[in-house]
């Protein structure tokens, strides 16, 4: 029955076969109905006067052109890259006072008890709900913004730390126990591996919760940065230039969580089977 | 045969009790066990089913302290863990983020021992339980009588005097069983410490012990003690004495429902 293809392939195999090239090909068939999509919504489109939704090539020209004329002397990839050091420069001060703020309230019940309540409170507040303030307290500059990113992407970083911290198997404690560890040997050779992966989780969260909350905050006042290229392109009726944006972030974005995903990978690298 | 000196107590239990909470009800889990273990002697706890047995290895390892009741090492009394009781587990508590190496070296590095001197005791061991060339392995990519190895490894590295193990081959298959209950007896031969081992497997305890000490159903309590120096060594599983006292032990077990 199977001599028929020529190869000693069952039926079951065939199957699978046929499956992994679909699975192969459904993505692609998705990308290309995105953009035939858009090629079908941007029809209507009038450059001159603004109305309709952007081109491809329209998008295409003007992303080009963010390179030969530059907004504030500055082209698409420089715009990413003034995003890009807000964040870090938020997600450095997140990876260390955030950990270690989460170790501290998920391992000691007292300051648990204690921190909570008010933690609970400031991250139920929207980060841009403090932009009035912040502006208010600190102007416009570079520090509020990156002050912005903070408040918003610091609360995923703690929570996740806290639960992996407030969680660790009774079983890895008890080894800990029979080998007489001290309290500090506990936390810093059991509780806090066993938590990397809950940590890491939070690394990721707030990688791309910071990500969201810059293109905000620009969007709000700034003159450079990804999100300022899209509220410049909509004050100036400028579609393509905010599709140029929209686009930029995207690909940021998956770039972003693509590096987080490997970092971990590398430096938890008994995570990769049992995921 | 074992036993030519006279046989030296190295551990004893006196009165102990311990009991645990579910939904707000306390219930006795070891109801006034008294016993003594003997210096190198391979020692089964015997039990039906699920409450009792882990209790008592946990109140012995000084993971949980007994309601009432004292312990004796070498005749001195000890609180909470001791350097000198160490404990192979049920659930093998291996860490996922240590290799094999990683795993074995864990109590000697809590002890402060150096990089240098950790290792070589480490791969002593590792040698010992047959796991050589897997020193870089993380636990995940091991089989389970693998495992086992490892956590046996661990516990021997950091050089106790008694060796609990608590049901530790509960997860196996019956043919890695078999092969793991003559491993253990190998590894103890050539290593030779207290072993206290815990299982509900009858024929099991027949294999491995020199003495079996019977407890009963919840609550545990001592039932009786077996001597099983008459059947020497090796033993197989189809001579006539072993399936008789199989069969007398089977006969005086409770019925765990």
């Amino acid at each position: 029955m199977s001599k028929k293809h020529g190869l000693n392939l069952s039926k079951a195999e065939i199957m699978e076969h046929r499956l992994e090239i679909l699975y192969r090909i459904l993505p692609l068939i998705s990308v290309l109905l995105l953009v035939g999509l858009w090629m079908i919504a941007s029809r209507d489109f009038n450059a001159d006067v603004g109305s309709g939704f952007p081109t491809p090539a329209a998008v295409w020209d003007r992303t080009v052109r963010l390179f030969t004329r530059p907004v504030k002397k500055m082209n698409l990839i420089m715009h990413a890259l003034v995003s890009l050091r807000r964040i870090g420069l938020a997600l450095a001060f997140d990876w260390t006072f955030g950990i270690i703020f989460g170790i501290i309230i998920g391992w000691f019940p007292k300051p648990r008890a204690f921190f909570t309540p008010m933690f609970d409170a400031f991250r139920a507040v929207p980060p841009l709900a403090w932009i009035p303030l912040i502006t208010l307290w600190f102007g416009i500059g570079e520090f509020p913004k990156i002050l912005i990113v903070i408040f918003g992407s610091l609360a995923s970083i703690v929570v996740n730390v806290k639960a992996g911290l407030s969680a660790v198997d009774k079983m890895y404690l008890n080894v800990g126990t029979v080998f007489n560890a001290t309290p500090m040997q506990t936390l810093i050779k059991i509780a806090i591996p066993s938590s990397l992966d809950a940590i890491f989780a939070g690394v990721r969260t707030s990688t791309s919760a910071a990500w969201m909350v810059v293109l905000a905050a620009e969007m709000l006042g700034a003159d450079s940065g990804v999100g300022f290229l899209i509220s410049r392109g909509m004050d100036s009726i400028d579609m393509p230039l905010v599709l140029t944006g929209m686009i930029a972030i995207g690909i940021v974005g998956a770039i972003l969580a693509i590096l987080t995903q490997f970092v971990e990978r590398l430096i938890c690298p008994w995570t990769r089977k049992s995921k | 045969m074992p036993m030519d000196k006279k046989k030296q107590v190295i551990l004893s239990l006196r009165n102990i009790s311990q009991s645990f909470v579910v939904k707000n009800e306390v219930k006795p889990a070891v109801e006034d066990v008294s016993l003594d273990v003997y210096d190198n002697e391979f020692l089964v706890v015997l039990g039906p089913g699920h409450c009792g047995k882990t209790v008592l290895m946990n109140v012995i390892a000084g993971i949980e302290t007994p309601v009432e009741g004292k312990k004796y090492l070498k005749g001195e009394e000890i609180q909470g863990n001791d350097r000198r009781i160490g404990m192979v587990f049920q659930s093998l508590n291996l860490m996922p983020w240590r290799t094999v190496l990683g795993n074995v070296e864990f109590g000697l590095e809590l002890a402060g021992v150096g990089k240098k001197e950790r290792r070589a005791i480490s791969q002593k061991y590792i040698d010992l339980v047959r796991l050589t060339g897997f020193e870089h392995a993380y636990p995940h990519e091991l089989s389970g009588g693998m495992k086992q190895r490892v956590g046996i490894a661990r516990a021997y590295t950091n050089n106790p005097e008694i060796l609990i193990m608590d049901e530790p081959f509960g997860a196996l298959d019956a043919q890695t069983r078999y092969a793991m209950e003559e491993e253990v007896l190998r590894i103890w031969k050539e290593e030779k410490r207290t072993v206290v081992f815990v299982t509900n497997n009858i024929e099991e305890a027949v294999f491995l012990a020199d003495r079996i000490i019977l407890l009963s159903n919840c609550p545990a309590k001592v039932k009786q003690v077996y001597d099983l120096s008459p059947l020497g060594r090796p033993r197989n599983l189809m001579d006539s004495d072993f399936l008789r006292l199989r069969t007398e032990i089977s006969d005086n077990t409770d019925l765990a429902l």
